[in-house]
Formats: structure tokens, sequence, C-alpha cells
């Protein structure tokens, strides 16, 4: 029964496709519009119900231990198997929630709708899919499931330069799905033939005697896959492909991905590279910490210099995403007698809490972000910070909203971005007061740059670029969209515990599973050595 | 007690959360509304006023149930002086007395000697040691993360109560005031001189009267916010709300470029101080473990506060080594570190040093301290009641409050520091003073010169000093700010004193209500009149600043190295009276300096006059009594441990702080020099400008240099321009370069590379490959050729051939299929 739910859910949208696909004539471009809506808010009140449903007592995966089954390539012990926990849920509400809104944001996609819409649906499923999978394999089928049509959604209805950034963002994901499926060869011909997820975190914590994966195993398939997702997430050094995809991607599919295609790197890594490969991920911690502090700094400088409205947000994207890796990777050791152990283990509870928190704050306040974006862009056609200004006269609930979003990015106490940044930067001394000190100096240069784009964009005496006759007040969806996505960066500002009530337990499993998968693979010989780090 | 604490906390979260109500109103029905409707004001002010009904209230609850004890020593010292009461029984009666040691009974017996100061000395030394009761509890909870927890909370002690109060009072003469200040925003059709469009026109735009009462009122929840926090976090919450309520109103005037740039200014520089707060925080945090002001209960198990784990019941940081023992040990509010051989938690000495600087670092910003203070005048951009409220008597002073709240953390290094920091940006700022010609700004350096006195007196030891000075300056620079207000409303937007001159007689009313701010803020009194009558004839301002100089003084013969730290404020007290009648002379006396200006300029309504003449009313006579007065008591009250004993020299500072008694004892000589440097500054002041015998103008020829030199404000603005502005854009051009050229040139070369390989096995491809296949192909031709036959064109064949292939091709597989 919760089979055939968690199915009808990831598979509303591709129904919603064919439908789409047969029975909709191509001109009828406004009941395909309203349809996908439709198809999409059904998606997101059943996610509503899943949410309802869950339980923040139990304990491991619901609405089974083990998720539920069923098999599908009974050769290669690969099953259909899905379920969610305190650390997939969150996100899967996120998917439907921003595709619901991004649904709504496609009035202005303006050339092959049928396609466009049937893409559109299918990427749904592909995104709902990744997150509710609990088979490696089928994970992987849903990952790359997801990346055609946001290859073409990108390359067909995107800007100018489109092929190009729509071949750059498919051949980086391709290349992190390629280290992504040695590593899952890895582990499957070292666990004898296991894609389970939960089998195989289990394998890797040291829980399953007599199977284990060795130090070698884990660190090598913990830096191929943190690389696979680093790509996505993305951080420094593989981000480039960022700013050219949203740049060029048309409004609503830069919601999606900004709001939640970012996401399934982070996810991916709490979901695989973490459980599975907890050596690893202690052998990579600094280096991660290191990372994500460096992307904070490093996406805000970037997003400084950029001229290009749209880039600009992708840059904060970058920067923003850097608070995830840090937060995640805060996993501070000590010398116990003669093993390594977790010290300060609430710290990095809180830490990955904050990582998690700021996956869906993200989520939030970055589909809003390049929601705004596009309002001004259908308008005025272009997206020169230089060439804006004066907006909140012309257009006053649409800047009023417009900021109330950018102060969730600058991280505003009482809006969401800020108690994902506060709570992974506090975390973060624990782990390294060097790398803490430069994470915490982000708030100056994320002040910098969001409140000097809004002053260009929305100040001043008056608009200076083209088309200003064209310059007209929001209508009443383009209001909604705004509306709902403020609304929700303030309750989750306000109340947090709404999202840390569903998620803490799971990542309090993860993390202690984690200690103890360090623990078991001591014992069985594996030499972690502490390497003193400022 | 616990019950007199939820009470309390009820009233005050009513009084707290009311602006925010009127905020999401006004903000959404002036949205739908129409710009003539004075209703949002009406709303805001029905807000705050209820606060200020609601704090009043509170204050008198608290008031009744502790017996007003927080006033018992003003009252035996004013009706029996002389009197010693050996057994201490005010403070047996206190509600937590219990739980701290004695020492009160025994300082009394010590230094009760007799004479009148003596005695009033020891009293205070009485009074202060065991602290007023304190009540903290918790609103909601954020997030648990095992032992972790972080919440909403409330802390309130006297000095909570007397900041609502305070907070509130001005708040609503302010609101009143603007009512009259803002109403040319009630209209479609608002004419903004300030702001041109690039064809060279005014700009013209709807009035935004409901936006400004809107972003007041968001700024009264956000500031009474930070007041009723229990919890370092949760102060860094609306320490944030705060900045961006600031950031909003003052760049009210969004068309006017220097107000956004002001705007960003004023938020950007404070988060650079919110930088060093986050690492205070973060140290705090991973040592302490908890945030909270106040020993909490959690679930049953009690938790000490940031203050009990630090400093304990006896008021005294325990170290070990470098290590700073966290006193975890014990209940009911009585803590204590954990024996030898006991686990315990420990904090190295550096860092709590560090701690005590990050966070001081955020009051920097706050508080406009040097070398933080540029954003302050700038911010005078915004509408003048903003820069009464929010840029002279509460948010600005936040910073202090924080500075003060947070006392039991700093160490005496941080103490030290605060003091120099305080010292230096006094000076600078009043010096600057001395020469700016825009009323506004003279009261803005004013009040940055002013919070460096408090600063200075917290980092002195003098904690009550500094908020006492806190309290008064909050009401007579709202005074002179509302006051500026009805000048420049009154002279139709002209703000530079070089065009005023007599508007004593066109607006009596503004005119001798800021002249009563200013004798306030110089800190003149009637000389003799202590001697004669036993109190001394002066303004609030004359007891707060004469409790700094004195606990200056005090420092100063403990520690003659830090000699400067009583000589500055000393001579500055002189300057700031000099400017401040210079403002006033300038502006009010003498003939008109521009005609045209001094025919069309009119005393303002009286919805504006009234809230003047309150404030007045309170910027005279609040400190009524002084250091024996109820203010001070009240402040007094929340005082924490160990402050009053003083602090023998030691740490690596090697300081030591006054104790009360050594303030007490140096208070006559301060109050005499203190007075002399203000009278002195007046009487150059009124030789000056008043009945000139001396040019000013010649006296800035001659020293030119020092005089640009002051205008340019010290250079700081270019220098931070040259060392930080500019570079963090270069910075950020080159990590953009860095990303196209470096990251995509290596993706790009590494795409070349493989089109290049790609081209090469097209080659192979082509002519080696393709020259087989071509052979291949010519023979399959043939063969099929040949095959024709099998095309027969009917279909029903065509499926028997797939059939059969079909049935081959799974045969094929089954046999090589490896078994499972």
């Amino acid at each position: 029964m919760d089979l055939i739910f968690l199915s009808v859910l990831i598979f509303m949208p591709t129904a919603g496709a064919l439908v789409l696909a047969v029975l909709f004539n191509s001109k009828a471009v406004e009941p395909m519009r309203v349809f996908t809506v439709v198809v999409t808010a059904i998606t997101f009140l059943m996610t509503l119900q899943l949410w309802m449903n869950f339980d923040p007592g139990v304990s491991g995966i619901q609405p089974e231990a083990n998720g539920v089954s069923v098999e599908w390539i009974g050769t290669w012990n690969i099953h259909y198997r899905l379920g969610y926990d305190g650390i997939s849920l969150p996100l899967v509400v996120l998917t439907s929630f921003i595709s619901m809104l991004a649904a709504l944001a496609s009035w202005s996609i303006n050339k092959l709708h049928k396609g466009y819409f049937v893409l559109f649906l299918l990427l749904e499923t592909g995104m709902l899919g990744v997150f509710l999978a609990l088979d490696f394999f089928l994970f992987y089928v849903f990952w790359e499931v997801m990346l055609l049509p946001m290859y073409f959604l990108i390359g067909v209805w995107g800007g100018p330069r489109r092929e190009y950034a729509a071949i750059k963002f498919f051949l980086y994901t391709l290349a992190g799905s390629v280290l992504m499926l040695i590593a899952m060869l890895m582990f499957y011909f070292g666990s004898g033939g296991e894609f389970s997820i939960l089998k195989l975190s289990a394998i890797g914590q040291g829980r399953v005697p007599g199977v284990q994966f060795d130090e070698f195993t884990q660190i090598t398939a913990f830096i191929l896959l943190f690389i696979g997702f680093a790509i996505k997430v993305p951080c420094f050094p593989f981000h480039t492909w960022l700013p050219d995809a949203h740049v060029e991607a048309p409004t609503p599919i830069s919601m999606i991905l900004a709001g939640v295609l970012l996401k399934m790197g982070g996810y991916g890594i709490l979901r695989i590279a973490f459980p599975i490969c907890p050596v690893g991920a202690q052998y990579g911690a600094y280096c991660l910490v290191a990372i994500g502090v460096i992307s904070i700094i490093y996406g805000a400088f970037a997003a400084l210099a950029q001229t290009d409205f749209k880039r600009m947000v992708a840059y904060s994207s970058v920067s923003h995403m850097g608070y995830v890796i840090l937060g995640m990777a805060v996993w501070a050791v000590a010398q116990d007698g003669n093993i390594v152990v977790t010290s300060g283990r609430d710290y990095w509870l809180m830490g990955m809490n904050g990582a998690m928190f700021q996956m869906i704050a993200h989520g939030i306040s970055s589909a809003g972000m390049f929601f705004m974006v596009g309002v001004i862009y259908d308008r005025v056609h272009h997206r020169d910070l230089n060439q804006f200004g004066g907006l909140f006269a012309l257009m006053p609930l649409y800047s009023g909203l417009a900021a109330g979003i950018f102060f969730a990015g600058l991280g505003l106490p009482g809006l969401c971005g800020f108690i994902g940044e506060v709570f992974v930067v506090l975390s973060t001394w624990n782990f390294s007061p060097v790398l803490a000190i430069v994470a915490a100096s982000g708030v100056i240069l994320t002040a910098g740059y969001i409140l000097w784009t809004l002053q260009r964009v929305y100040l001043g005496a008056e608009y200076k670029g083209p088309h200003a006759d064209e310059i007209t007040p929001m209508n009443a969806r383009e209001a909604t969209i705004g509306v709902t996505l403020l609304f929700m960066a303030i309750v989750l500002g306000v109340y947090p515990a709404l999202m840390f009530d569903v998620m803490n337990g799971s990542m309090a499993e993860l993390v202690d599973g984690m200690d103890a998968g360090l623990r078991a693979a001591q014992q069985s010989g594996a030499s972690i050595t502490m390497t003193p780090t400022p | 007690m616990d019950s007199l604490g939820s009470e309390l906390s009820k009233y005050l979260l009513l009084a707290w959360l009311l602006p925010l109500i009127g905020f999401a109103v006004e903000v959404l029905g002036g949205y739908w509304g129409n710009r003539q409707d004075k209703r949002a004001a009406y709303l805001a002010i029905a807000c705050i006023g209820a606060g200020f009904l609601l704090s009043s209230f509170t204050f008198y609850r608290w008031g009744t149930e502790t017996h007003w004890q927080a006033f018992a020593g003003s009252v035996s010292e004013s009706g029996h002086a002389s009197v010693a009461d050996p057994s201490g029984s005010d403070g047996h009666e206190k509600p937590d007395a219990a739980h701290h040691p004695h020492k009160a009974a025994g300082t009394e017996t010590t230094h009760g000697t007799p004479g009148h100061s003596e005695t009033a000395g020891a009293h205070d030394d009485a009074a202060h040691h065991s602290p007023g009761p304190s009540y903290s509890g918790t609103f909601y909870t954020l997030a648990t993360f095992g032992s972790l927890t972080l919440s909403i909370d409330y802390y309130i002690d006297s000095l909570t109560i007397l900041m609502f109060c305070m907070v509130t009072l001005i708040a609503t003469c302010i609101h009143i005031f603007a009512v009259g200040y803002m109403s040319d925003e009630l209209t479609d059709e608002y004419v903004d001189h300030s702001a041109h469009t690039s064809d060279g026109h005014h700009v013209h735009r709807p009035g935004r009267f409901h936006r400004f009462f809107a972003f007041l009122s968001l700024f009264c929840f956000s500031m009474l916010g930070i007041v009723l926090a229990g919890n370092i976090f949760q102060v860094f919450v609306f320490w944030e709300l705060v900045g961006i309520s600031s950031f909003l109103l003052i760049g009210f005037y969004t068309e006017r470029k220097s107000a956004n740039v002001a705007a960003n200014k004023a938020f950007i520089v404070n988060r650079v101080g919110d930088f060093g707060f986050i690492i205070g925080l973060m140290i705090l945090w991973t040592y302490c473990g908890t945030f909270s002001f106040g020993d909490q209960d959690l679930n049953g198990h009690e938790q000490p506060g940031l203050f009990s784990m630090i400093r304990g019941s006896d008021g005294e940081i325990t170290t070990v080594g470098d290590d700073v023992i966290l006193k975890t040990v014990g209940h009911n509010g009585h803590w204590e570190a954990p024996h030898e051989g006991e686990s315990n938690r420990t904090l190295p000495y550096f860092l709590l040093v560090i701690a005590g600087l990050g966070v001081f670092g955020g009051c920097v910003g706050k508080s406009a301290q040097f070398p933080l203070q540029t954003w302050l005048p700038d911010a005078m951009e915004g509408p003048t009641p903003v820069s009464a409220l929010v840029h002279s008597a509460t948010m600005v002073a936040a910073g202090v409050y924080l500075a003060a709240r947070f006392y039991p953390v700093f160490t005496t290094e941080v103490l030290l520091t605060i003091a120099y920091i305080g010292c230096i940006t006094l000076f600078i700022a009043a010096t600057i003073a001395v020469v700016a010609t825009d009323i506004k700004r003279v009261l803005a350096y004013s009040t940055i010169s002013q919070l460096g006195y408090m600063m200075l007196a917290i980092g002195l030891g003098g904690w009550a000093a500094g908020l006492f000075h806190l309290i008064t300056h909050a009401f007579f620079k709202s005074l002179m700010f509302l006051c500026s207000g009805s000048v420049i409303h009154g002279c139709h937007h002209e703000q530079e004193m070089t065009k005023m001159g007599g508007l004593r007689h066109k607006m009596p009313i503004t005119a001798y209500t800021m002249l009563i701010g200013v004798i306030a803020i110089s800190g003149l009194a009637i000389p003799g009149s202590a001697a004669l009558i036993g109190f001394p004839i002066a303004f609030s301002g004359f007891h707060s600043k004469d409790a700094i100089v004195a606990t200056a003084l005090a420092y100063t013969s403990l520690n003659p190295i830090h000699f400067l730290l009583f000589l500055t404020p000393l001579v500055t007290a002189g300057i700031t009276a000099f400017y401040m009648f210079r403002l006033w002379f300038y502006t009010f006396t003498g003939k008109p300096r521009d005609e045209h200006i001094y025919s069309h300029c009119h005393e303002s309504p009286a919805v504006m006059c009234m809230p003047l003449v309150v404030l007045a009313l309170f910027a005279a006579g609040c400190a009524f009594g002084g250091e024996n007065g109820p203010l001070y008591h009240m402040i007094g009250n929340s005082e924490p441990l160990g402050v009053a004993s003083g602090v023998e020299a030691g740490g690596a500072a090697g300081v030591a702080l006054p104790s009360h008694h050594a303030i007490h004892e140096v208070h006559g000589t301060a109050g005499v020099v203190a007075l002399l440097a203000a009278g002195l500054g007046t009487i150059v002041a009124f030789l000056l400008y008043c009945r000139p015998v001396v040019d000013p103008e010649s006296i800035k020829r001659q020293f030119s240099g020092v005089h640009g030199f002051l205008v340019e404000k010290w250079q700081f603005d270019n220098l931070y321009d040259v060392a930080f502005v500019r570079p963090s854009h270069i910075v950020g051009r080159w990590c953009a370069t860095f990303d196209k050229e470096v990251l995509d040139g290596i993706l790009h070369s590494t795409a070349r590379t493989a089109i290049w390989i790609g081209t090469i096995d097209r080659k192979f491809d082509e002519t080696i490959v393709d020259g087989l296949v071509n052979v291949v192909g010519n023979v399959t031709r043939s063969v099929g050729m040949s095959l024709t036959v099998f095309q027969t064109g009917r279909i029903r064949q065509y499926v028997m051939f797939i059939a059969i292939s079909v049935v081959a091709l799974f045969a094929l597989l089954f046999a090589f299929m490896p078994k499972a």
C-alpha cells in the first residue's frame, strides 16, 4: 500500500506528462499551463500527506524500517526500494513545493509549450525519485532521468548561449555520475552484491558481521562520491557550470535548478557518501570544511563583481551552498585511549542539522531570488545590474517582496537564511577555529553584495535601462508566488523547529552511526590518525 | 518568585509584540490604503504607547512585589543619613539574598565612618553587593541538539524594566512628534527636493507616511527584543533586526543616492562589528554550551547560565593555569567550580578575552565607537525622528547596554580595551563636532562622543555610571534631535547652521527646550549649590557625567599609568560644552544669517512641541537626586556581582578597578573639575559665538590645516575606502576572472583536446576502419542483392522473420546469461 502510494507520488508528474502529450492540443497553451500547475499541486498535496504521516519519534526509515520494496532485476539483486526519513522528507516536500511554484512561474515560456511542460513534469518525477529511492541503482537511474529533461529545458528554452550552457551542465553532471557509478560498483562487489543503501550503510558502519568495507575502499569511494556530489552542490572549484546554466535557463528552470537540483548534491553526501564511508568522511573532513569555507568566501567575492543580475544570484548560490558542505563536515575527533572517537558530538549534530536546514532555506530563498530576477527580466528583457534603479517607485509590491527575499538570502534573522548559516557557523569553532573565523567573515561580504544589488536595482531616483514603459506592477499570479515564498521564509526563520523536529532524529542516527562506524573500522584494524589542524 | 517572573514576562512580551503587530498591519494596510490616511501613525502610537503603559505597569508590579527594595537605600540615606544598619536587613529581604554571601554587612561596618558622603558610599556598597532579583525563562525553543538548546528567552531585572520604560516613553514621544514632522508625506504627489532625475527635475512620488511608521514600529519591536532577550544569541538576532530597521529608516528617501549609500554603509559597517560578535558567540557556545544569561531549568535539570558559569556566586573568575574553570557545580542559583578531581569544563583564558573582545566588537559597530564610528554621521540622511529615536537614544545605546549586560563575561583586559576605545572615541568625535556646521551632524558627533563616555565608564568599572549616562543621554539627546527636527521643519528642510541665527524669536519653545538639553549635556550646575543645600541644582547630564568623571578619577589614582583615561574625558567635557553651546548660539541667537529662511521660519505645531516639553522635563529631572536618586538606585539594583567592591590589580593588563567606596571618595573633587571644564567650554562658546570678542573665522584661518583635517573627519572615510572597500571589489573581480579564465579555461582546453582526439579518431576511422568496412560492406551488399528474393513485401512473412529472430535471441540470452 505504502509502496503504491509512494510510486503514485513519484509517477504522478509522469502520468501528467503522458496525458499532456497525448490529450492536449499543442496550441491550447493556457489549458496546458493550468493542467501542469494542477498536477504539481496534487503532487505537493501528496507530499504534505507524507509529512503528516511522518512520525519523528520512530527511528530509521519510514514507512517501514527497510523501506518498501519490490524486486526489480533479481539477477543483480536490484530492488525498487522506496522510503523516507527526516533527511529526505523535507527535501521531498521542498521539491514538490518548488516545482509547483515553478510551474506557476512558467507563463513566461513562449515557445514549444507542450514539449516544455512534458519535460518539466518528467523532471519532477526524476527529482522525487532521487529523494525517495533507497536502492543505489534506482537512485542512479532517477539521477540520470532527471538529467536529460534538464538538459533539454536549458538547451531549447534557454537564452542566447543555451547550447553551451546545456552541454556544460550535462557533461559536468555526467562526469559526476560516472564517478558515482564507479563507487557504486565498488560497493556492489565489495559487499557481495548489495545495492540497498540501508544495507550498504550498515556494512560501512560495521553493523553487519563478517562484511566490511576496508579503509582503502571507504576512502576511495568517498572521494569519488564526494567529487560527484560536489559538482552538483556545486563547490569550488567545480562550480563554473552553475552561473552559465542559470544565466541561460528560463526563470522557472532556474528556480528548480537552484531550489532543488543543487540539494541533490548535499543529499547524496548525507544519504550515500557519509553513512557508507564513515572512515572516508573522517579522512576528508578537514578538506570538506575547507572547501565549504572557500566556496562561501569565493562565491561571495565573485558575486560582488558580477554585473549580470542572474549571475550574481548564481554566485550567491555557490556561497550559500558552501555552508551546507561546511556544516556537514564539522566532525571533530579526539583520541580516546588507543582509538579516535567523535569529540563534541552535539556540535557536529548541530552542524549537520544546520546544513540540512540551510538546504531547505536556500531552496526557498534562491528560488525566490531567481524568480524575482525573472519578473523584471520578463518586463525589460535585460539583466544588467547597472541599468536598473528606481523600481521601488514603479513596482512597489514586487520590490517589497524582492527585498524580503533578498534579506532572507542575506541571512537576516527572522528569515530562513539566518538559521542555517548561523547554526553552521556556530558549530564550526569546535572543529577548526581558523576556518570558523574565515567562514564568519562571510557575513560582511554577503551584506555587501546583496545590499549593493538592492541599491542598484530597487533604489534610486529613476529607472536607467531600456523598455522603461513596459514596467508594470506584478500581476496576481506573480504576487502569489512571491508572497508564498516570502511567507515560507518567514515561517522557517521564526519557527525553525518545524524542520528540526522532523530531521533531528534522523540526523542524530546518522551522526551516531558514523561514530560507531569509525570505531568499528578501528577495531578491525584501520588506523585513523589525528592530525592536528588549525 | 517564579510566578512574578512569568507575570512580568507576560506584560513585557505584550509590550514587545505590539509594535510587531503594528508593523504588519501598517505595511499591509498602507499598501491598500490611501496616501492621506493618518491611521498608520495612530496605530503605531497606540502600539508603542500601550507598550509604555505596560512597561510602567510592569515597573509598578515589580516594585510592589519586591517592596521597592531597590529604592530602600535612597530612603534610608536621605532620611537617616548617619544611621548605619549593622544587620544589613534590607539585604536579607531580597528574594535571593540568601544565595549570596553577606559581604554587605561586613563592608558596612568596616566603612561605616561618620560623615554624610562616607555613609552614603557605604550604603551603596551594601546595596550593590547582593544584586536584585532577576527572572529568566523561555518563550519557545528554536532547536535542541543533544545537550545544546537554542531558544527565545527572557531575562528581566531592574535594568530590563528601566530600559523598557525608557525606550517606550521616548519612542512614544518621537512617534507623536513624527506625526507632525512627516505630515508632508501625506500626499499623492510628494516632491523630493533632494533627489533629481537625470534630466534635472525633482523627483515626484507618492507620499510614504504609512511606511515610515511601519518601519518605526519594526524598529521598536526589534529594540525591545534586544532588551528583553534572555540569551546572547537572541540579542544577536534582534541586533541584526535593529540593524535592518535602521537600514530601512536611513534609506527612507530611497530616491536619494546619498541616503542609499548611507544606509548600506550603516549596515555593512555594523556587520564588521557583528563579525566579531559571531566570533565571540562561537567561542562561548563551544566552551560553555549555553548562551543563556540566567540559570536555566531544562526539563528539571538545572543548568547555570553564562554569567553563573564564568563568575559563579562570588563574582570572580577562577583560573587554573591558563584555563578558566567554568562553575557548573551547584544548584538554585549558587554555582561553584568543581573540586579537584571532578570532571570540569574549562575555557582557555585567552579565548575568554577574545570572546569578550568579539562581543564588544559588535558593540563597537552598533554604538559607532572608534574605529567603526564612520557610519553614524552619514546615518543622519534619515528623517530627523529616526535620528532621534534610532541613532541617538536607543539603537546606538544598545551597544552600551550589551556591554553592560555582558559585563560578567569581560575580563580586565577586555575592560581596559573598552575604556580606551571609549576614550579615543569620545575625543575624536568631540573634535569633529567642533567644526561641523550641519545641525544634525553636530548632534551625531556629540552622540558618538557621549557613547564613548558610557563605554569608558563601563571599561573603568563604573557599571552603573555608564548606564546612568545612557538613560540621561537618551532623554536629552532625543530632545535635542527633536528640537533640531523642529528647526529643520520650521526652516523648510534647511540643516546648515550657517544659514540660521536668531531663531529663538521665531520658535521660542524649540529654543528653550533645546537649551535645557544643551545645559544637560554640558553638565552645567549651579556652583556651590551642593555645599549650600546638600545636593547640586543641575540637570540630568551633570549627575551622570559627574559619576563617570569620578569613576575615571578613582581609576586613575589606582592606575596612574592610565592617566589619559581621566584627562581626556575631562578635557572633552569642556569641548562638549563648547560645541553644544556653539550650536545653540549659532542657531538661536544673534542676527539671522539668511533673511529668506528666517522670514519663512515658524514655530512647529503643538503635536511637535508637546513631545519636546515632555522630553525636556525628563532631560532636566530624570536623574533627580544624582547617585542617591531613584534612577541610579534602580540601575544599581542590577549591578553584577563584584563591581561594588572593585578589583585588585592583576591579569595581563595589570589594572585595578575602583570600588564604589573609592569612587565616592573622589566624587567631590571630580564634580568640581568637571564643572570647571564645562563652564570653561561654555564661556569660550559664549565669547566666540554669542558676544563675539574673537572672530571664529580668523581662528579657522589660522588653523586651516587642523580645521581641514577635522572637517574631513580625521580622514577615516577615505582611509577605509582605500583600505577595504576598493580592495574587496578588486578581489571580487579577481575571483570572477579566475572563474572565467582559469577554471573555464581548463575546462575549455580539455574540451578542445577531446575534440582534437576526436578529429584524429575520425581520420583513422575514415581511412583505415572505413576502408575495411567498405570491403565488408561491398560483400554484404552483394549478398543482400542476392537475398532480395525474401523481400516479398508481404507483411505476414516479415512478422514470421521477426518472430523467429526474437526466439533465437532469447535462446542465446538464456544460454549465456550467468545463473544467479
